[in-house]
């Protein structure tokens, strides 16, 4: 087998609870965003896009959707003559079998995979993030510094600071303090979960984490702290553009809604970085002379007939007549029979919504989770059902 | 396991198509928003569980090479089988009748003779349909036919100037081809052959062989003069939309997408058309957006008016324009306040802002590749 340079380790098997419904039967990097999107194509794109041609997926929870989204990798071109993409499960070895416990331990459990590429570097990623940012710069400012790890961080709102780890640096932008979700932050230089390592320096770490039984296993909590006490060069490259984690319902929503913006951030129009997806083939959508479309995404498939206002339409979704949809994103497939209103509203895959139903309606006391309401995947809501704002159907 | 081998004509050749087929042969014509007009002959072979193809082409074949690729889109990049592209003879003259000719095969002898399948399913690049090959191949071999032609039955056969009708015994088997003369005393439905039919290898084989030498002549010329020695049966489908030969052709059957029907037919059932995929982003629209009975694909801005209309991935419509009964091919830019009314634009078509482009329902008015209004 050919040598690589840098291999990347995604890490795709975690639960993603806090998106409630939408993670019910599959795992969170597999959830659709921005209509026609997976959330995994952001940095599978940035992979291709980075010419890392090696990826080692390492998933756990509710795999089966995601890994046949993934399938070879093909829809990304990383199909390759070398490397690829490849899938990796927790197995089963000579004595024991064992579950990834942490981010950390699912890559330590793989040395295998990543000595058998034998690479220089490994990149470590995040299936959940939503971001388009070429790797090969990160790389570069990696060689340049003669770093052992390089985290790439991202200034944050101050006031949001604290739900972020925390670095400091000083003038040649190598990091003195990292602070997981600090309640007083030093600095709003945030981590972005992106890191990389010299192989070396990663798989020593592994061992020795592996062998200390307090460790919770996890990058950001034991790894990065635990090496820059140990005097490791360790810089942060600061990465200028968009970059959102959509691990909760509201960044989710607020996530998906700032693409419906003009001169949109992540620019997902740009021809020269392309985020590649494995979409189904469908049909062009149809617009129906009820229609009424304003500020919106329409993905191909949909078939509209219906008001639908600042909302963000997936692959194959149905609206009937006599529809209102404001504020509100249709996952693929989701349906909506004639007169339903759907107000902020998040519908998803395959979700049903009879006819004459309110979903999102005003409620006697302040709606939860900034008054967005969820349908869950295939759930059906029957006729005339009203549903408040700010519940998880 | 499928028993049969596909062969797709596409380079049928015409010059009714103006514009639209000037550089490219009819089977790369874009179609539907999406596709071009070889996908749906190619997509159906391949629902029908077909996986060897061979693709007989024109002499300006850049398009469709660019389109297919290794065929990956349609699952024929394969170890076993996959796609062929079989160079055609040159003929000449643009506009010959020839539908399936023989000396297109026999240039490409090697591709059915080294094949182990039992059948050869034949169907010309230039048709819009869907249609499972299946049942016919089923009904093909319980008949034990040597020649299965596929047909559709019409009760007005006037405007159908090109077609063979035939008649059927009891059993579907293909007794007589009709005159056209006698056909119109009648109002019965009428079976012709639309351009698809299932033939044993072997026999093809065959009659390759005996008939090369005498120059252009047509499978199917062949099969309706030997009715007496070959057993030819006749299997039906409703899944044809129509064949695009004429600018008028192109822009009916367009506009038949527009109705839901066609669209059920042709797109919502279990087997898909597949086509090559650009990744485009979803198509935006502005609030300025004013849409109504139209077909839009992806990867397109929509600030304008759109009314009965098709618009292709990529399309720019700029605020105020007006589309009416058009059909805009991909990349295209409408500028501010342009207008236009039965007009297909070709591919990359600029128009700047106050232009008005006006056309009729029998006569759309066709702009270049590339043009700048």
């Amino acid at each position: 087998m050919r040598k690589q340079e840098c291999v990347a380790m995604l890490l795709a098997g975690g639960q993603g609870s806090r998106l409630g419904g939408l993670t019910r039967i599959r795992a969170k990097p597999a959830v659709s965003f921005c209509g026609k999107y997976r959330i995994i194509d952001f940095t599978l794109s940035n992979c291709a896009n980075s010419q890392i041609n090696t990826v080692g997926v390492l998933i756990q929870y509710k795999p089966f959707l995601l890994n046949s989204y993934i399938g070879l990798g093909s829809a990304w071109d990383l199909d390759n003559l070398y490397g690829g993409v490849h899938i990796l499960p927790p197995f089963l070895s000579e004595k024991e079998g064992r579950w990834y416990n942490g981010t950390a331990n699912a890559v330590y459990q793989n040395c295998e995979f990543i000595d058998f590429y034998d690479p220089e570097y490994v990149i470590i990623l995040s299936g959940d993030h939503v971001y388009k940012m070429d790797y090969t710069l990160m790389l570069k400012f990696h060689k340049e510094k003669n770093s052992d790890i390089t985290i790439a961080t991202i200034q944050v709102p101050w006031e949001e600071a604290s739900r972020f780890g925390i670095l400091s640096i000083d003038g040649d932008e190598r990091i003195t303090k990292f602070a997981e979700k600090p309640a007083q932050p030093d600095s709003n230089l945030a981590s972005m979960g992106v890191y990389i390592f010299n192989w070396s320096t990663l798989k020593q770490a592994l061992l020795a984490d592996a062998q200390d039984a307090q460790s919770e296993n996890d990058f950001g909590k034991n790894i990065i702290p635990q090496q820059l006490q140990q005097g490791k060069r360790v810089y942060a490259y600061q990465f200028q553009g968009y970059w959102r984690d959509v691990g909760t319902i509201e960044s989710y929503y607020q996530a998906n809604m700032e693409s419906l913006r003009a001169g949109h951030f992540l620019s997902i129009f740009d021809p020269r970085f392309r985020i590649f997806s494995n979409e189904d083939i469908l049909p062009p959508h149809y617009v129906g002379s009820t229609a009424q479309i304003e500020n919106s995404l329409v993905c191909n498939g949909c078939i509209v007939h219906g008001e639908v206002n600042n909302s963000i339409l997936a692959p194959g979704v149905y609206v009937g007549k006599g529809v209102k949809i404001k504020d509100s994103i249709l996952l693929p497939y989701a349906k909506v029979h004639t007169g339903s209103v759907i107000r902020k509203t998040i519908v998803g895959e395959n979700a049903e919504i009879m006819r004459r139903c309110i979903i999102g309606a005003e409620g006697q006391i302040a709606p939860d989770q900034e008054g967005i309401t969820v349908v869950e995947d295939n759930h059906i809501i029957s006729e005339g059902s009203i549903i408040e704002a700010g519940r998880n159907i | 396991m499928s028993n049969a081998i596909g062969i797709i004509y596409a380079n049928s050749a015409t010059d009714g198509l103006q514009g639209l087929a000037l550089e490219r042969p009819i089977a790369a014509v874009p179609f539907g928003g999406r596709y071009r007009i070889l996908d749906f002959a190619l997509s159906s072979m391949v629902n029908s569980g077909i996986r060897t193809i061979g693709l007989v082409t024109p002499h300006h074949y850049r398009p469709l090479l660019d389109h297919l690729g290794a065929g990956k889109a349609w699952f024929l990049d394969r170890k076993d089988g996959g796609l062929f592209i079989l160079p055609g003879a040159f003929h000449g003259l643009v506009g010959t009748n020839h539908t399936f000719c023989i000396k297109d095969l026999k240039n490409n002898i090697e591709y059915l003779d080294k094949d182990f399948a039992e059948n050869v399913v034949i169907s010309s690049g230039d048709q819009i349909f869907n249609i499972n090959f299946k049942n016919a191949l089923e009904f093909h071999n319980d008949k034990q036919a040597d020649a299965t032609v596929i047909y559709k039955e019409i009760n007005n056969p006037c405007d159908l100037t090109e077609k063979v009708f035939f008649k059927m015994d009891k059993d579907q088997k293909v007794s007589t081809i009709q005159d056209k003369k006698d056909l119109e005393k009648t109002k019965l439905l009428h079976p012709y052959f639309v351009n698809m039919l299932i033939i044993r290898r072997e026999i093809l084989l065959d009659i390759i062989e005996k008939f090369s030498s005498s120059g252009c002549i047509d499978l199917i010329d062949i099969l309706t003069a030997n009715l007496e020695v070959l057993n030819v049966y006749g299997s039906p489908t409703c899944s044809l939309i129509g064949t695009i030969r004429t600018i008028k052709d192109y822009f009916d059957r367009s506009m038949d997408l527009l109705n839901l029907e066609v669209r059920g037919r042709l797109w919502l059932g279990e087997d898909r058309i597949h086509t090559k995929i650009k990744d485009n982003p979803p198509t935006q629209y502005t609030s300025q957006a004013k849409v109504s009975n139209s077909l839009i694909a992806s990867g397109c801005s929509i600030a304008g008016e759109v009314v009965n209309s098709i618009i292709f991935r990529g399309v720019i419509l700029e605020q105020g324009c007006q589309i009416k009964n058009s059909i805009i091919l991909p990349k295209c830019h409408i500028h501010a306040h342009a207008q236009t009314n039965y007009t297909i634009l070709d591919k990359s078509v600029t128009v700047n802002g106050e232009n008005i482009l006006k056309g009729s329902l029998n006569n759309p008015l066709v702009v270049l590749k590339k043009t700048v209004i």
